[in-house]
Formats: structure tokens, C-alpha cells, sequence
């Protein structure tokens, strides 16, 4: 059943998605699906089913003028571009991947490049010896964005022409994406905590007071700190992009850009409750914000809550979506 | 062996799927099984070709379409029912055809000798 159902979808990828094209899939797949039932438990191999109700569909040139789609029957008729394979969607996947890791390493470093500088300043070392930490690691960061950059400089086509997938790609990459999600959320979850908690070593070296040196390393970890949320936060939103770029390549407008339901980003709560907080969720963040700020001005502090408020979100999204 | 030619029969499937629907309404597969058991699996119907005749016979005003549910298995689908505009056509289209038989046959060679009956 499901060649089938990649025969039909791929038959009308490049059809305008219209009601009355979505209609004739319907109704073919209805016809199709009708017999493909029937053939089985009249006893056929799954391979024979298949073979009858694919050679006794038919050409859709035969629908037309019917569906007004004549234009889209031009073989000349190069709307949906070049059609990208599924081998080159998972190595451009892969590749966006390792570039998203690249980069976020690239960022750390430079995050992280006054580090030696301040370090030496603290327990007094030679000055150059931090001017060398500092031009090493950017030297390395410059290194990893230029080398990124390379490597995805062959998928730029993507973005600069039309492309389309057909609908098992397209269900690839989204299950890919389905299997990502959770993951995702942790990485974005990591990120926001590190930086969120950057500055707590700092503050204990400090109230302990042992010293310049571990005021230095506190710093230091400041730095890090930062540097390693920044790291997770990009290479989670890169390997994010790389699925959501595939996913849009098919034109909108044609039928091959409704294949997986999901790539308009609609949550659906599976509790209704859950829905109906959801809908009213920033707005009251915002009051929260506002009265408590305003009530206590301890402005100093009050913003926390939009870290939480999003962390809490995302939590919420993740457990209760459909 | 022979088969037939989608040409010759293409301007009369309009007829026999309105032959189908006179008694009741019916839904794509059942239509196209019931073409292919009543020709004695000499004429398939290719599932594009009766959708095509589903939609021009619709804005035509020869058919209807409503949703129903199957009664065997549940399952809802678009069925179609013939429209007394339909029951007119479908007369013209037999009269038409006897028309078109008796002229035609003028010109066929009956085959003689061969032991045909």
C-alpha cells in the first residue's frame, strides 16, 4: 500500500493544490486503495496488487482540461526544478549537521578567547601570553567558519534555485525531524541553563574571597559557561534548519508541499485544558512580568522569568503536543 | 487477441457507467469492478479515465455526488447517483448507439467458413 500511495502522491506533486486536485487524489487513492483490498483478499501477492492497480490507473493527462491543470502537463514545464534525491538529502543533512557543530564550536572559541587574556592579567603572567591565547583561538574559530562555509557552499543551490523532493523524502526527513524533536529540546533546554548560570562561579569565588587566582578561574568559567549554552543552542537550531529547509523546498501552492502535515508549525495539545492555557500562556507571562516587576522593582531580577516562561513552554509543548 | 480501443470505447463510457447507476447510486471501485465482471474482463476501465467521466458528467448535471457510508465496512466515500437529466442523456446514448451499430455493421465482413456456428 504505501507504493501505492508514493505512486499517487508523486503523480501529483507538481499539480497546483487546489480543491479540485485535491479531490481527484482523494478519490483516485479511494479507487486505488478499493482495489488494491480487493486483489489481496482475492489472494494476490502483495507485488502483483500492486502491479495490477498501478498499470490499470491510467494517465492524468486524461483529467486536464477537467481539473484545469493542463498547463502543469507540459513535460517542458520545469515549475518544481530540479528534483532532489533522497541520497543527496541525507548527505546535505549531514553536512548541515557537522556545520552546525563546526560553527558552535567556532563561537564558543571566540567566546572563550579573552579567557587567557584575563587569566594572565589575574595571577600576573607576561601580557603576550594571553594576546597569543586570544589570536589562537580566533585563528582556530576563523579556521572552523571558513571551513563550514566550504562544505556547505555545494548545497547553496538549494536556496538559490527550485528544487522539489518527492513524498518518501519528504517523509524521511520527517520522521528525522520527529525523532529529533525531543532531543532538540533537551539540547535548547542545556543551552539556556549554561547561560543562565554563568555567573554563579563567579559569585561563589567572590563571596569566598580565596583569591585573585580562583576570581580568575571564575571568569573564566564565566566565559565557558556562555560559550558552551551558545555551542548547543547553535547546533541544535542548525540541525533545526537543515530539516526545515528540506521540508520547504517543494513549491507552496503545489500539492507536493502538503506531503507531512507538520511542515506548517501548528501545535495541537492532545489535553484540552493544556489548549486553552496554551492560547492565554504569554500574555499572562507578560502580566506576571509587569505586576511583579512594578509591585517589588526588583527589575534586577524579574526578567528571570522569561527564561523560565520559555523553558516552561517548551517543556509544555513537548509533553502534551499531539 | 483483440482488445478493445480506448478510442471506439471512449464515447461510450459515459453510458455505461449511467447504466450502472440507474437502479442505485454507486462509488468509483464498485462502478469499475462492475465494468469489468459485466464485459467478462474484456473492457478494464482505467481508474483516471471513469474519475475524468465522474467530473464532466457532474458539471454536466447527468450525475450527483454525495458522501455516504459504505454499509459493509463504515467507511465513508463519495458516492454517485444519476440525475433525471442523466436518465435523458442515457436513452439519447442508447438510441444513438443503435444507430451507430446498425450503420457500422453494414460494413463489417461476417467472418464465413470458419466453423462460427
Amino acid at each position: 500500500m504505501e507504493t501505492i500511495r508514493n505512486y499517487l502522491e508523486s503523480m501529483f506533486q507538481k499539480l497546483p493544490n487546489t480543491a479540485e486536485v485535491q479531490r481527484a487524489k482523494f478519490e483516485l487513492g479511494q479507487m486505488m486503495e478499493d482495489k488494491y483490498t480487493e486483489l489481496k483478499n482475492e489472494g494476490k501477492s502483495e507485488n502483483e496488487a500492486i502491479g495490477i492497480v498501478i498499470s490499470e490507473f491510467g494517465n492524468l493527462d486524461e483529467l486536464a482540461v477537467d481539473l484545469g491543470i493542463s498547463g502543469y502537463m507540459n513535460p517542458n514545464n520545469n515549475m518544481a526544478g530540479k528534483q532532489v534525491t533522497l541520497a543527496e538529502v541525507k548527505d546535505y543533512l549531514k553536512d548541515k549537521i557537522r556545520s552546525g557543530y563546526m560553527i558552535g564550536l567556532g563561537v564558543l572559541l571566540c567566546i572563550c578567547s579573552p579567557c587567557g587574556a584575563l587569566l594572565s592579567d589575574y595571577i600576573g603572567w607576561f601580557d603576550f601570553v594571553g594576546i597569543l591565547f586570544l589570536f589562537a583561538f580566533i585563528a582556530l574559530a576563523v579556521g572552523l567558519f571558513i571551513f563550514a562555509g566550504a562544505m556547505m557552499e555545494k548545497w547553496s543551490y538549494l536556496q538559490n534555485q527550485p528544487c522539489s523532493i518527492d513524498f518518501s523524502t519528504a517523509e524521511y526527513v520527517h520522521g528525522q525531524r520527529e525523532n529529533y524533536r525531543m532531543t532538540n529540546a533537551m539540547m535548547n533546554t542545556v543551552g539556556v541553563i549554561f547561560c543562565c548560570c554563568c555567573f554563579i562561579p563567579l559569585v561563589i569565588m567572590d563571596e569566598l574571597g580565596v583569591g585573585n587566582l580562583f576570581e580568575g578561574i571564575g571568569v573564566v568559567i564565566l566565559f565557558l559557561f556562555v560559550g558552551i549554552g551558545v555551542y548547543f543552542l547553535i547546533a541544535a537550531s542548525y540541525r533545526n534548519s537543515a530539516y526545515e529547509t528540506i521540508l520547504k523546498l517543494n513549491e507552496r501552492g503545489t500539492m507536493g508541499a502538503s506531503f507531512v502535515a507538520s511542515q506548517k508549525e501548528v501545535y495541537r495539545y492532545t489535553n484540552k485544558i493544556v489548549a486553552a492555557v496554551m492560547s492565554v500562556y504569554w500574555p499572562t507571562v507578560t502580566c506576571i512580568y509587569i505586576s511583579w516587576s512594578f509591585l517589588s522593582a526588583d527589575w534586577h531580577i524579574t526578567w528571570i522569568i522569561w527564561v523560565i516562561a520559555s523553558l516552561v513552554e517548551n517543556f509544555i509543548k513537548n509533553a502534551f503536543r499531539e | 487477441m483483440v482488445s478493445i480501443s480506448s478510442d471506439v470505447i471512449r464515447g461510450y463510457n459515459d453510458t455505461i457507467i449511467l447504466y450502472l447507476l440507474l437502479d442505485k447510486p454507486s462509488y468509483g471501485y464498485e462502478i469499475s469492478k462492475q465494468i469489468k465482471t459485466l464485459s467478462k474482463e474484456k473492457y478494464v476501465i482505467k481508474e483516471t479515465t471513469l474519475y475524468s467521466a465522474f467530473t464532466r458528467m457532474e458539471k454536466n448535471g447527468y450525475i450527483e455526488s454525495f458522501f455516504d457510508e459504505d454499509m459493509s465496512n463504515g467507511k465513508r466515500r463519495t458516492y454517485y447517483r444519476i440525475t433525471e437529466a442523466g436518465r435523458q442523456y442515457y436513452t439519447d446514448k442508447c438510441a444513438e448507439w443503435k444507430l451507430t451499430k446498425e450503420v457500422v455493421e453494414r460494413f463489417i465482413e461476417e467472418e464465413k467458413g470458419n466453423g462460427n456456428n
